[in-house]
Parts: structure tokens; C-alpha cells; sequence
């Protein structure tokens, strides 16, 4: 006979086997066939380990790390302190990426650019570089104490958003689909979208480690084909594509009436699909038939590559049911002359996702929605460089900070309006009710409906999962 | 499994490694309640509760009471862990306590022993011992072996299989021809097994899956991801695999060939295998942490590739459910802890990248690279021939040289002060004549003056002028100018000579002005350019004595006397006027002006006095000179300079520091919290006879890779035939490939594994005996028909019942898809290729990064092994295809069913070029029409159509011949794809064109990218 655990690996491997579609029916046949699945590790469980309050997510990942101090956390005794010497404990090179030598405070400059104004119903402190953000910020959930392990580019991306800073395990976007599976038949449960260069952790970010590759995220790219492969060679038009795709599926029907494997059946299915998704993906990448009124509010150009259009591309892919949507947005590692550069891409980026929120909740999408704002970690309240008299035109820029940063999360059944935790009044330390990435990752698992602790994966000997051994779920900041 | 007793092994160990090793498992930090489970003394001596088990009375066992306790606070497993028990799993506890609890030691920690092969029901179906075991276990659940399959799939698969390139219709011929005659047909499938085993394809075939198991990749990873060479590691495995290199000996030279004794350059080479790391070169890693970071990769890829334990698991604790200690893994890591750093802080300090200084192994010349330097040495070797011959028809020209510039530098060359017979000026001073030959100014100080000074001489020659502006103690600021104390500089605007011959006044013409020192923007060559508006002056050279000097293009030569008058307007103004001037004259011959001191120096010795060395000097300078050697000398230089730009390829091998760190353990696997020391040791577990930390032998690499290899090894045989297993039948006879740990699946045969292990270690590791054993059997030969009845009683067809079917991996579909196009090169070895990729997939990756440069010759049609591996961006159609990113070890890969493979290999510019291959090869290669689809389809699939398939294929092709014949256009349209560097033999392009369609069905096929 077959040991349970072999039938379990043929569950598994059924699910492999599975297009993008396909995942979520099996996942949710498994999850009433098998009530005990929750006890045996080597099943993937079902992925509503209890009701959602989102179903996708929208993943903003800043690359490099913006600084948070400017942004998010306002400090006004470090504005007081501007071009002291930081205090002894603060300078540890074994914690510092560029800085060597000990370094002068540096508060957030005084002119009005970049002051911080208590924004909303909330009363929440918002920098002036987010003026449009400002105005939804009854909608954030603010949170000023995560923190990392890591404070080296890559090392971090990988741990924030895999849990683990070297290569090789599951990005969460990967775990989601593989524990939710996709709604749409005919995209990517897990979607990636970039502007500039990709981030340092490079595919590992959104690659799907040991889970199979049918959860990794796929990239949707603005220029050349949206999904690599998907325009016909020249001279070859969708009807001449159809021919072709159906002699391909009546010669593998043929080959399945004979040697009856049902991977082949698999294979016609996909050969479907891939046909579908050459009208579909075209489409949903085509925003020129968004009215006028939408490309004011984001700002966007049909054509152009911009995070503005990416944030389009956002909303237009979670209406059609897309898990897991992740933005990638290069250039926030502001090592030097802060002040000139943070004003720079906070209007790239200010205006777009104000506009994504405020649609999904137009849309009434919000709720069902986590709108995630992260980077892999915060920036220094030291200056990297002279401070100058630390005004907007000083030279300084800040270095990478594990310690304590400022994420937020909006929509998807979190608070509204609510600030979590406080770091100290230099903004080095957290003061009080710490969030580490594992309980940040436990969080967002348990808004989708997943018990973190649940969602494993059995690979090499060991059930593994996105929280490593760790996590809590920030319970303060659930709606 | 209700008649069988409860195995410890198979039943009881992975229900309590599962739920109850957490806590009372070999983890000594993590032990709850001073009790462990894992092995019969704990358990039955017990924790705080007494003993857990009481062998034979599951009523008096207090695990047993826990189980089923209804009681939270008692429960086990507690409710917090949220781990459940069946009633089945307790159920089986229960039973195995009552006949005993006997803990057996995991069968993986013991060495095999060889099996006795049981007897078969069928023998008729018994080629060799694996058909034996096989047979016995179909047996049990009232199965047996499917049918032999048809000889052209056989054929397919066996190429496949052991090349990873199908059969060409001529193998295919020839094969069936012997299918008739049962002697004809053993010996054609054994020569077929011999053939493919000794091609220099194997090597690349089972080179990929080796190269997943080393993460072997062009670059370097992390945030730049550069590329780097470690190519010629590639070469060492396709070769090693090629000469079927025994396994033991594989193993020593990846892991320790540089510290064998007398170390060949191959076995250095081997040394790739751990070089292969990812290296993080970001600025702000620490360069140690970096180090320690591979130290730990290599140790678990080490642990993962020949041991299949999960070591990595005693990185931050000891490990939950084997029995490996922190220390173990520490020990371990102690072996691989005395290579170099590979990155420091970089040399430039505003660089965010460290600089990569990881040891490098300079290559011997490629046989191209020979050619290419032997092809500049020959030319060089000509052209100093051309050059001797040259200097000698020169030999008179250079005596004649020779004889000239010494006879011009015998001449006198002081300058002569010329001496002034008559000095007027227009600004109104006074002037005296001093003795040293100068004329000195005084009195008044005009705004603007101008000298006009005749002078004297009796020299019979005169080559050269000289003009000095004197410093002079009776000049204001001592000089030379006479305007100013704080700024005594001069403006002197045009200087000019003539030369007085009875009553005629002749102009001189000067050339070559030279200075000791021009004020900016006031050059000395201003002098003599005919312009007032420029001029010579000092700024802020002042309180000198300043020199110009001239030629005379036509030198003067008069021996009874010269007369020559100058004159030089000083109209800038402010008195910035000359007040202490000289004039002098030379003579020389016009070229010995040129020829540097020091060779006018050995000119002035008679000639019979020079030293070898100063003629030598002279000889040289003559060459310098010389149009002819001139030419050939810069034609050397040329070749020269490109000879130094053939440079040895490298590639990063592994060199032992002879100082050795020392190695402790590090706290949650931490670089910066060392714990207590500790020294090279293998695993306690795993304790061999031969111990690599024996008195008599330094503990070093080659220790551990020689004990891996020990004939006592238990696991190291094992995994590496599983994972063959594997490749050939899909699933390894040991389902975790990667995990042979107590967390690992009973083996679906483990008598067939430990039969297997013993013959690879007996035969003398020999990998292609082992695989030719494999492929022998009639396992292998069977049909992979899948019957309802196989289906549902063995849907992983893993008692193999039927034989595998599955798809290709990602190099073998491209190579596979080359093959059947006709495209594939059979080139070899060497730097990575790039064919073609979708454009900007590597613009996106980080800086410095390097450039896609789509080959645009044969290399676009190499294997897949060839591509270059970056790892933030490997080759995205591969990818599609589950290739991973070679970051880290990988032990198998996943066989995924995806819409983007059919985009691939619908659209792929790539597979698009070669469905254009092949139909012009299935149109050049048919002879008549009728035989066309035939050809094609056995060309993608290595068998014949049936008439379905043949209809299918016809009323493709025959819809797209009428719509090609009404719109010829559109079959130019499609042949003029730029994408195609291929060039088609075919003329009639309305054919080609309907052909593609029908190729491009056919390399889509399932069947084509199934090994079946």
C-alpha cells in the first residue's frame, strides 16, 4: 500500500500541476474534502483559516528606503538638535552601512516644504512632501516601530518580504497565492509591476523558493510585451495563432485518448489559456480607456512608464481578482542630499497612491483591499555627510536604519486614522509597542484569512513558513 | 496495514518527529519537561513526569494517558502547538508500545549492506536485480509491468534520457530494423545504451542537474550582480562526466583538489564547485559576514549534495528532529573555514561596491587563443627580419648620419655676445654699455619705448639668436622691467633682425621660439608671428633673468663680419619696458638642434673614443629617425600591444590560508556572537572508522571529502544514486530527494536503494555502470501508458508499474527542440553564450552591470548548459520552464504546467526561428510531398502519425497553403521576421511559410517536450 504520506505528495503535486485558475478550486475542494488537514503538516491547508477582511492586496514596496523621519515620524526636538553630535550609543559602524566616523544630528529641515501638519479627523502628522496623501489619511493606518534585522539592501528585501535574508524561500506574495490560489482564470494570482531598476534582492523578491513556480510573482512590463511571450510573431494573427493552438490541443487530445496521463489535459487547458490571456492581459494593461477624470486624479499618461500608470494597473488588476499585486519603485536610498531628492520622488508617488485609494473606496473595493506602504528598512537620524545649517539645501543624506521605521497599511480591515507604536524623541529607538517584520508579515497573512502559523510547506524535513518561527498578529491595528 | 505490526521506522518515528520532537526532541535548548522522545532511554527513563513509556504496557505509559487526555492542561500534543493526532496515530502508538516501543536507529545512519535479490513471479520479466525488487513490490498490490514499449519510443527515451537530444529518423530506421529478431534487438539496445553513454553529450546532459546541486552561475548575485568566471568549472563537470570520472574521486577534487598533493591545474579548476557562492559585494556588508555567509552555504550545499541531511536545520539550534548538535554543525563548519575573504571596503571610498577579491586561477591559452598568439609571434618574428635587413641597406645612410652631426658638434656652441655698436630708443632714457656686453637703462621711465640695437659680430656662422631680459640690482624690484617694484615685468611686442650688408638691410626670418618662461597668454612665439597685439612678457617670474631664443631659417655665414640690427617695440605701456637687455648669436648645424644634449654630448667624443653603449645610443636614435625602421618599428609596436591583450581566461578556485582561523560556534548563527570554540569534526551521528580529525591528518577538506567518499559512509552512495534514479524514473526511490534525514519518507524500495548503493561503491563508483544498470532493466523498457487501473492505485506511478512519463526540463526542451529544427550547434565548452532574450531584461538588474549581446553566429543555437546564468535574471524562457535562479543548492526541480510555457514556445523569437528551421529541413529533406508530415512528425516526436494525427496536420497545412497562394504577401510578411538570422535553402516561400505553421505545431506538441 501507499503510505498517507504519498497520497499527501499526489495532492501536492496535483496542485503543482495546476494552472493560474485552477489553484483556488483545488485548494478549496481540499479544504472541505480533508477537515484533518489542518493537522497534517504536509498538506498545503486551505488558505481561510478564518474569515478575511481582505481578499488582495496592493503591495507598495519603496526601494532603497525613504526617509520615514521626513515622511512619517516628525521629531521636533531633532529639528532642535540639527548639527550636534549624535549621542555615543548611537554610533556603532557594526549597525551603520556608509557611516564612519560619528555623525551630526540632523533634523527635518524648518522651511515649509517640509513641514508636518496634523492632517484629517485623525489628526494625524503628515509631511508637507504628501500633500495629497495628507488628505486621505483617515483612510492610513500608521505604524512608527517596525523594525528589521537586516540593513543591507538585498538582506533586507529578502527578509521583509521573505522572511529570511538570504536567497532560496518563498516571497509573500508566492504564499498567498499558494494558499488562496487566484481568482481569475486568466492572470497571475501574484503580479509584479516596476519602475526603475529592479530591486538589489533582484527576482528572489518576488520568486516563489521552494513553493512551485506557478505561484512566483510575473511581471507585467510597460514596455515590450506586459508578459514575456505574449505578442505573435510578426505576420502571425490571432486567428492564424488559433489555428495553431488548436492543431496543438486536437493532436494532444489524441495523445491523452492514448496514453491517458492527465497532465496532458493540464496541457490543452494552459494552451487555452495562454490564448485568452494574448486579449486579456493587452487589455487590462490598455488604461487609454480610462476616462479623463481618472488620469487627473492619478496622474497618468496611456503609454508612458510611470508609477502613476502602475498604480492604474493596480487598481484595474485587483477588479479583476488579482491576489497579490506588488509595486516596486527604485530610487529612495537618499544617501546624500536628502532634501533635494526626497521632493523629488514624493511627487512622483504622492499623487498616484492618494488617487488608488480614493478610487478603490469609490469603488467600494477599499475595504476588501490592504493597501501596504514598506520599504526594507528606515533611514538614519544621522546625517550621512556635513549638515551644513541643515536647511533643504544641505549636502547630508541619511544612512540605512534597522531600528525603528514607519510603514502603513490603508484599506483591508485595518484601523483608519490610527497611529501605531512611537520611537524615541530622536527617532532611534522605539519607545514603545515594537513591530518586527515577522509580526508585520503575521499581520497582513491574517487580514487575507491565514493563520501564519498555518500556512506551511513541507521541504527538506521541515515544515516551513513565511514567519520563520515568529510573528505576532498587531492586533491594535485591526479594524 | 492492519495485519502489519507498527514499523518504528516507517509508522512511529514521523508521528513523534511530527508532534512531539519539538519539545522533547534532540534539542536540548528547546527540551520541555527534561524528557526526549527520540530515543528509548529517554523515553522510558522519562522527565519530570516519570517515564513517557513503559515498553509493553501502553496502560501504564504516560504518554499514552496524554494522548488521549481530555484534560487542556495534560493534553498531548498541547492545544497551543495546534497539532492534532489522529485516532489512526494513536491508535499506532498505542500498539507499538504494547509489542515493545522498539526504537530502531534511522536506516539512513546505517551503512547498506547488499540485499539478497528476492526471486521474481515472472522471471521472464527479470533483465536485472532492479527488475527483482521491483517486480516483488508490483506483486504485493496485485500489479506488474506494463508492456515493453514501441522500439522508436524506447529509442527516444533512451536518447533522451542519457544525452538530452532525441534520435535522428536514420537511428530511428536502424533500430526498428532489429526489432523482428530478438538477438539483434538485446544487442542493438545494448550498443544503443554504449554509444550514448560514451557520446560527448552525455556530459552535458548530466551536467545540468549537477550544476543545480553546485549553484554553479556567471554572476555573482545580490544587488549588482556581476558577472564573473567561473565557466571553466562548467567545462571540468561536462568533462569529469564525460570520462565517467568515478564519483569518489569527483568528490575529492570539487571539494579538496586543491589540496592534493601535486594539485593539477584540472583539479584546481574542481575547486569551482565552491565558488559557485553567492557573493554580496553591496558597500555596506561587513566583508566577514559576507565570508561567513558562504562558509555557511558551502557547508549546507555540502551537507545537502553528498549526505542529504538538512544540516542547515544546527545552524541556530540544535537541529528538532535529527540528531545533529550545534556543535555538530560548527565542527563541521570548521572544515570549510580557511579560505580568504573574497570582498574588502572599496578602494575608491565613494563606491557602493566592495571590491571583489576573491582568488583567481589564471587558464592556459585556449587553442584559440595558442593560435592567435602563435599567428602575432610569427609576424612580430617577420618584421624584425624586415627590420635587420632594412638596417643594413641604412648601414651607409647611418655612417653618413653619424659623420655630419659629429662634425657639426665638434663646431663651437657657446653663445657669443654680440657686441652693440650703436643703441637708440623713442621713450627719451638713458643707456649704458656694461662689460659683461648688456645695455642697461636708467633715467627716465617712458610709458612706451622702443630699442633699436646694432651689434657686431665676427662669428662666420650664425644659426641660433638669443634675447636676455637681465635682473639688475639697479632695477626697480631688481627687474628685469623697469615700470614697477611690486610687478618689474616687461612687454615686449614684436622682435625683429636684419641684417646689414653695405647699404642694404636684408630681414632674418626666425622660427622655433623658445623661452625659459612665457607669462600666460604672452608667448614667447608672440614675438615673431607679425602681430603687435602679441608679445612676450614674465609675470610673475620677476626679479630673474629671462632667455628667448630663435633660429634663423636661413642660417647667416659671412667670415668677414656681420652687422645685425633688432629692434623691440614695448608699446603696452605703464614703463612695463626691458631695463637690462643682452643679445647673443650661435652657430649650429640645423638638425643638431634637435638631438638632445646627452647625444650631443657623445657626438663631441671622437668617434673612436665612444663606449659600445654611447654608440648604441647613437645607433638608436638614428632608427628613431629613420622612415623606413620608423614604420616598422610602429607596425612591431602595434602587434606587440595586441599580443599583451591575449590575455588567459580565469576562473575562481579555492585556496586553503596557510594560517588557520580558528572556529566557534556561533549564537543563532550570528557572526558577531561567537560562542565556545570548536575543531573539524563530522558529525557524531555519522561517525566513520576513518575520522577526518585523527591524529595522523591535518582536519582539512581533504579529510572531509575523503570521508564522505569512505566505503562506510551510509549516506553519501545512497543519495547521489536516488537522485539518478530520479532523473531516469521520475521520482526518487527515496521521495525527498534532498532529505534522507527521520523526517524523510520510507523509501518506496529500500532494499532496490541499498542494492544500488552497494553497486555504485563495488563497481568502483562508476556513475555510468550505475545508470547503465538503470536503463537495463525492463522497468525501463516498459510502455508509459497510464491505464485506469494505474491511475488510481498508483498515481505517482511510484511502484513503476508503467514507465515514467513526464515533461523535459527546461535545457532539454530547448536543446531537444534545436535538435529536431536541425539548428543545434555542436560546439563545446568555453565563455557563456547569450542568444537571443527579449530586449532590457538585464538593463533593469543594478549598476555596473553588464550588456546582452545576442550571438548572431552558431552560438545562438548552443545548448542550454552554454547560457550565461545571471542570477537576478537567468534566461527567461528556461525560466518559464522552472529553471531556478542558482542562488542556492537545488536539489530537484519543479515540473510545472503553466499558460506562459505555451506562450514560450508559441512566440519565443527562439523556438519561433527554429520552427522555421524545420520546416525548411522537413522541405529540403523530403523528397516527395506525401512523405512531408511524415518526415516532420517523427523529426519532433521520433515516431510515425497515426491517420488522425497525419488529418490533423493535413488540414492545417492545406488551410494555410490556399490562404498563403491568395496572399503571397503575407508569407513574405512572416519570413521577414528580423528576429530570423537563419536562411533558409527553401525558394518556394508560399511553402515555408504554410510549413511554419505546421512546425511550430509541432515543436508545441505535448509529446515533443515529454519524455515518454
Amino acid at each position: 500500500m501507499i503510505s498517507s504520506h504519498l497520497q499527501n505528495e499526489t495532492r501536492r503535486l496535483f496542485l503543482q500541476k495546476t494552472g493560474y485558475g485552477l489553484g483556488a478550486a483545488a485548494l478549496s475542494s481540499l479544504a472541505n474534502a480533508d477537515s484533518a488537514g489542518a493537522a497534517d503538516g504536509a498538506l498545503p491547508q486551505s488558505g481561510l483559516h478564518h474569515a478575511a477582511k481582505a481578499k488582495r492586496v496592493i503591495y507598495i514596496h519603496l526601494v532603497g528606503s525613504p526617509s520615514h523621519l521626513d515622511l512619517f515620524d516628525y521629531k521636533p526636538e531633532l529639528q532642535k538638535r540639527t548639527g550636534q553630535l549624535c549621542p555615543d550609543e548611537f554610533f556603532d559602524t557594526s549597525k551603520l552601512a556608509f557611516i564612519r566616523e560619528q555623525p551630526n544630528l540632523l533634523g527635518t529641515p524648518k522651511e515649509d516644504q517640509f513641514a508636518f501638519r496634523k492632517c484629517g479627523a485623525s489628526g494625524m502628522e503628515l509631511s508637507n512632501l504628501l500633500p495629497h496623501l495628507q488628505g486621505v489619511a483617515d483612510e492610513l493606518c500608521l505604524i512608527k516601530t517596525l523594525h528589521t534585522d537586516q540593513f543591507n539592501h538585498a538582506p533586507s528585501q529578502m527578509f521583509l518580504l521573505t522572511g529570511f535574508e538570504r536567497f532560496g524561500r518563498p516571497s509573500m506574495g508566492s504564499w498567498v497565492s499558494y494558499g488562496l490560489g487566484s481568482e481569475n482564470q486568466n492572470l497571475p494570482g501574484f503580479v509584479v509591476l516596476i519602475t526603475g531598476q529592479v530591486l538589489g534582492a533582484g527576482n528572489s523578491a518576488f520568486g516563489s523558493g521552494f513553493l512551485p513556480t506557478i505561484h512566483q510573482g510575473i511581471e507585467f512590463r510597460s514596455k515590450g510585451d506586459p508578459v514575456l511571450y505574449l505578442s505573435n510573431p510578426k505576420g502571425v494573427s490571432p486567428g492564424e495563432r488559433k489555428m495553431v493552438v488548436d492543431a496543438v490541443n486536437d493532436l494532444n487530445k489524441e495523445a491523452l485518448a492514448d496514453v491517458g496521463d492527465p497532465e496532458i489535459a493540464t496541457r490543452i487547458s494552459q494552451y487555452e489559456m495562454a490564448y485568452r490571456m494574448q486579449t486579456s492581459v493587452p487589455e487590462l494593461m490598455n488604461i487609454a480607456d480610462e476616462p479623463q477624470s481618472i488620469h487627473e486624479m492619478y496622474g497618468t499618461q496611456p503609454g508612458k512608464t510611470s508609477f502613476a500608470n502602475n498604480c492604474l494597473l493596480a487598481r484595474r488588476l485587483v477588479e479583476r481578482d488579482v491576489r497579490f499585486v506588488q509595486l516596486f519603485d527604485q530610487g529612495w536610498d537618499h544617501h546624500g542630499s536628502v532634501f533635494n531628492s526626497l521632493p523629488n520622488k514624493t511627487r512622483q508617488v504622492d499623487k498616484p497612491i492618494a488617487a488608488l485609494i480614493r478610487d478603490l473606496r469609490e469603488r467600494g473595493l477599499l475595504d476588501e483591499t490592504l493597501v501596504i506602504w514598506s520599504a526594507e528598512f528606515g533611514r538614519t537620524p544621522m546625517a550621512q555627510g556635513a549638515v551644513g545649517n541643515g536647511s533643504g539645501k544641505t549636502k547630508a543624506g541619511r544612512d540605512h536604519h534597522k531600528d525603528a521605521y514607519s510603514v502603513w497599511m490603508a484599506g483591508g480591515g485595518c484601523k483608519g486614522g490610527h497611529v501605531h507604536g512611537a520611537t524615541d524623541e530622536l527617532g532611534y529607538a522605539i519607545a514603545h509597542d515594537p513591530v518586527h517584520v515577522h509580526d508585520f508579515n503575521a499581520t497582513i497573512l491574517h487580514q487575507l484569512g491565514i493563520d501564519h502559523e498555518r500556512l506551511t510547506f513541507r521541504y527538506q524535513g521541515r515544515q516551513f513558513r513565511l514567519t520563520d518561527v515568529h510573528g505576532t498578529v498587531i492586533k491594535d491595528i485591526l479594524a | 496495514m492492519a495485519s502489519e505490526s507498527p514499523d518504528f521506522g516507517r509508522d512511529i518515528r514521523p508521528i513523534l518527529a511530527e508532534n512531539c520532537y519539538h519539545c522533547h526532541g534532540p534539542d536540548e535548548q528547546a527540551r520541555e519537561a527534561k524528557l526526549r522522545l527520540d530515543t528509548f532511554e529517554g523515553a522510558t527513563t522519562g522527565g519530570a513526569s516519570g517515564p513517557a513509556i513503559v515498553p509493553g504496557k501502553p496502560a501504564e505509559s504516560e504518554l499514552i494517558a496524554r494522548i488521549f487526555s481530555s484534560d487542556g492542561d495534560d493534553h498531548m500534543p498541547p492545544p497551543s502547538s495546534k497539532r492534532v493526532l489522529t485516532p489512526d496515530q494513536k491508535a499506532l502508538l498505542s500498539e507499538w508500545i504494547e509489542e515493545g516501543a522498539n526504537y530502531e536507529e534511522h536506516w539512513a545512519w546505517q551503512k547498506p549492506q547488499r540485499p539478497g535479490v528476492p526471486s521474481a513471479p515472472d522471471p521472464s520479466l527479470v533483465r536485472n536485480p532492479v527488475d527483482s525488487f521491483l517486480l516483488r513490490r508490483l506483486e504485493q498490490e496485485g500489479l506488474s509491468y506494463s508492456s515493453e514499449a514501441d522500439p522508436a519510443v524506447l529509442l527516444r527515451r533512451l536518447f533522451l534520457d542519457l544525452i538530452g537530444l532525441p534520435p535522428n529518423p536514420e537511428d530511428i530506421q536502424a533500430f526498428e530494423g532489429t526489432w523482428a529478431n530478438s538477438e539483434e534487438r538485446e544487442k542493438a539496445y545494448d550498443e544503443t545504451i554504449n554509444r550514448l553513454l560514451s557520446s560527448p553529450r552525455f556530459g552535458e546532459r548530466w551536467g545540468r542537474p549537477w550544476l543545480d546541486l553546485a549553484r554553479y552561475a556567471d554572476s555573482n548575485g545580490f544587488q549588482a550582480d556581476q558577472l564573473r568566471p567561473s565557466w571553466s568549472y562548467r567545462d571540468w563537470v561536462i568533462r569529469a562526466l564525460n570520462s565517467n570520472m568515478p564519483f569518489d574521486q569527483f568528490t575529492i577534487e570539487q571539494i579538496a583538489g586543491d589540496l592534493l598533493p601535486g594539485a593539477t591545474l584540472d583539479q584546481r579548476v574542481a575547486t569551482g564547485f565552491h565558488r559557485t557562492v553567492t557573493c554580496n559585494v553591496e558597500a555596506g556588508v561587513s566583508p566577514e559576514g559576507n565570508r561567513v555567509d558562504q562558509v555557511i552555504d558551502r557547508v549546507n550545499t555540502t551537507a545537502t549534495v553528498w549526505l542529504g541531511v538538512t544540516l542547515e536545520c544546527a545552524q541556530c539550534h540544535d537541529h528538532k528532529y535529527d540528531p545533529f548538535t550545534m556543535e555538530d554543525y560548527y565542527s563541521f563548519f570548521d572544515f570549510f573555514n580557511h579560505t580568504p575573504l573574497e570582498v574588502q571596503l572599496p578602494s575608491n571610498k565613494t563606491d557602493v561596491s566592495h571590491d571583489f577579491i576573491g582568488p583567481y586561477l589564471d587558464l592556459p591559452f585556449t587553442a584559440e587563443q595558442q593560435q592567435q598568439a602563435k599567428d602575432h609571434d610569427d609576424q612580430i618574428a617577420l618584421l624584425q627580419q624586415d627590420r635587420d635587413d632594412a638596417l643594413e641597406s641604412e648601414e651607409e645612410a647611418y655612417l653618413s648620419w653619424e659623420r655630419q652631426h659629429s662634425e657639426s658638434a665638434a663646431q663651437p656652441l657657446d653663445w657669443e655676445i654680440l657686441q652693440v655698436t650703436k643703441f637708440s630708443s623713442t621713450g627719451g632714457e638713458h643707456h649704458d654699455i656694461l662689460e659683461d656686453g648688456s645695455v642697461l637703462l636708467s633715467g627716465k621711465v617712458p610709458n612706451t619705448t622702443a630699442y633699436t640695437v646694432e651689434t657686431r659680430t665676427t662669428l662666420p656662422r650664425i644659426s641660433q639668436l638669443k634675447l636676455e631680459a637681465l635682473s639688475n640690482p639697479m632695477l626697480p624690484g631688481n627687474g628685469p622691467g623697469r615700470g614697477d617694484a611690486q610687478q618689474p615685468n616687461f612687454v615686449l611686442k614684436e622682435f625683429t633682425a636684419t641684417l646689414r650688408d653695405h647699404e642694404s638691410e636684408i630681414p632674418i626670418k626666425l622660427h622655433r621660439p623658445q623661452a625659459n618662461f612665457s607669462q600666460k597668454n604672452w608667448d614667447v612665439a608672440g614675438l615673431i608671428d607679425g602681430r603687435p597685439s602679441t608679445g612676450w612678457a614674465i609675470n610673475p617670474q620677476f626679479g630673474k633673468s629671462h632667455w628667448a631664443t630663435f633660429e634663423l631659417v636661413n642660417p647667416i655665414e659671412q667670415t668677414s663680419g656681420t652687422t645685425l640690427v633688432f629692434t623691440l617695440p614695448q608699446n603696452w605701456g605703464k614703463g612695463r619696458v626691458i631695463g637690462n637687455l643682452r643679445l647673443s648669436a650661435r652657430s649650429q648645424v640645423s638638425r643638431g638642434s634637435k638631438l638632445p644634449a646627452d647625444l650631443i654630448a657623445i657626438l663631441k667624443n671622437p668617434a673612436d673614443k665612444r663606449s659600445e653603449a654611447q654608440q648604441k645610443k647613437l645607433r638608436a636614435h638614428f632608427e628613431k629617425e629613420n622612415p623606413t625602421i620608423k614604420k616598422i618599428d610602429a607596425e612591431i609596436a602595434r602587434l606587440k600591444k595586441q599580443r599583451n591583450t591575449i590575455k588567459a581566461n580565469q576562473t575562481l578556485v579555492m585556496v586553503e590560508m596557510e594560517k588557520r582561523r580558528t572556529t566557534h560556534i556561533l549564537n543563532r548563527g550570528e557572526f558577531l556572537s561567537p560562542g565556545e570554540r570548536v575543531r573539524a569534526r563530522t558529525p557524531a551521528i555519522l561517525t566513520l572508522s576513518r575520522k577526518p580529525n585523527d591524529e595522523t591528518r591535518p582536519p582539512d577538506r581533504l579529510a572531509l571529502a575523503q570521508w564522505l567518499v569512505d566505503r562506510d559512509n551510509p549516506l553519501t552512495a545512497r543519495v547521489a544514486i536516488n537522485r539518478w534514479w530520479a532523473e531516469l524514473f521520475g521520482n526518487g526511490i527515496v521521495a525527498t530527494l534532498e532529505d534522507f534525514g527521520t523526517q524523510s519518507p520510507a523509501p518506496s524500495h529500500p532494499d532496490l536503494l541499498d542494492w544500488l548503493a552497494v553497486e555504485f561503491m563495488e563497481s568502483g563508483w562508476d556513475m555510468k555502470h550505475l545508470l547503465r544498470v538503470m536503463v537495463s532493466s525492463q522497468a525501463y523498457r516498459q510502455s508509459s501508458r497510464i491505464t485506469p487501473e494505474l491511475l488510481e492505485k498508483d498515481p505517482r506511478n511510484l511502484l513503476l508499474g508503467r514507465a515514467p512519463r513526464f515533461r523535459l526540463n527546461a535545457e532539454r526542451i530547448r536543446d531537444n527542440a534545436l535538435a529536431i529544427s536541425g539548428l543545434l550547434s555542436p560546439k563545446m565548452f568555453g565563455k557563456p553564450v547569450m542568444p537571443y532574450q527579449p530586449p532590457g531584461l538585464w538593463r533593469q538588474t543594478g549598476r555596473n552591470e553588464p550588456k546582452w549581446l545576442e550571438e548572431k553566429d552558431e552560438d545562438r543555437w548552443r545548448r542550454g548548459i552554454y547560457i550565461v546564468y545571471r542570477r537576478a535574471a537567468p534566461y527567461p524562457s528556461m525560466v518559464n520552464f522552472d529553471a531556478p535562479d542558482r542562488a542556492a543548492c537545488s536539489v530537484a526541480r519543479a515540473r510545472t504546467n503553466t499558460p506562459n510555457q505555451a506562450l514560450t514556445l508559441l512566440n519565443d523569437p527562439a523556438f519561433v526561428e527554429m520552427a522555421l528551421a524545420l520546416a525548411d529541413r522537413i522541405l529540403q529533406e523530403s523528397s516527395s510531398p506525401e512523405n512531408r508530415v511524415q518526415h516532420g512528425f517523427r523529426l519532433a516526436v521520433s515516431r510515425l502519425p497515426d491517420s488522425r494525427e497525419s488529418r490533423i496536420i493535413d488540414h492545417l497545412l492545406h488551410e494555410r497553403l490556399d490562404h498563403f497562394t491568395a496572399h503571397p504577401k503575407e508569407a513574405e510578411n512572416l519570413l521577414s521576421n528580423p528576429h530570423f538570422v537563419y536562411q533558409p535553402q527553401t525558394r518556394n516561400h508560399l511553402e515555408l511559410a504554410a510549413w511554419f505553421y505546421v512546425a511550430s505545431a509541432l515543436l508545441n506538441l505535448d509529446e515533443t517536450i515529454t519524455k515518454n
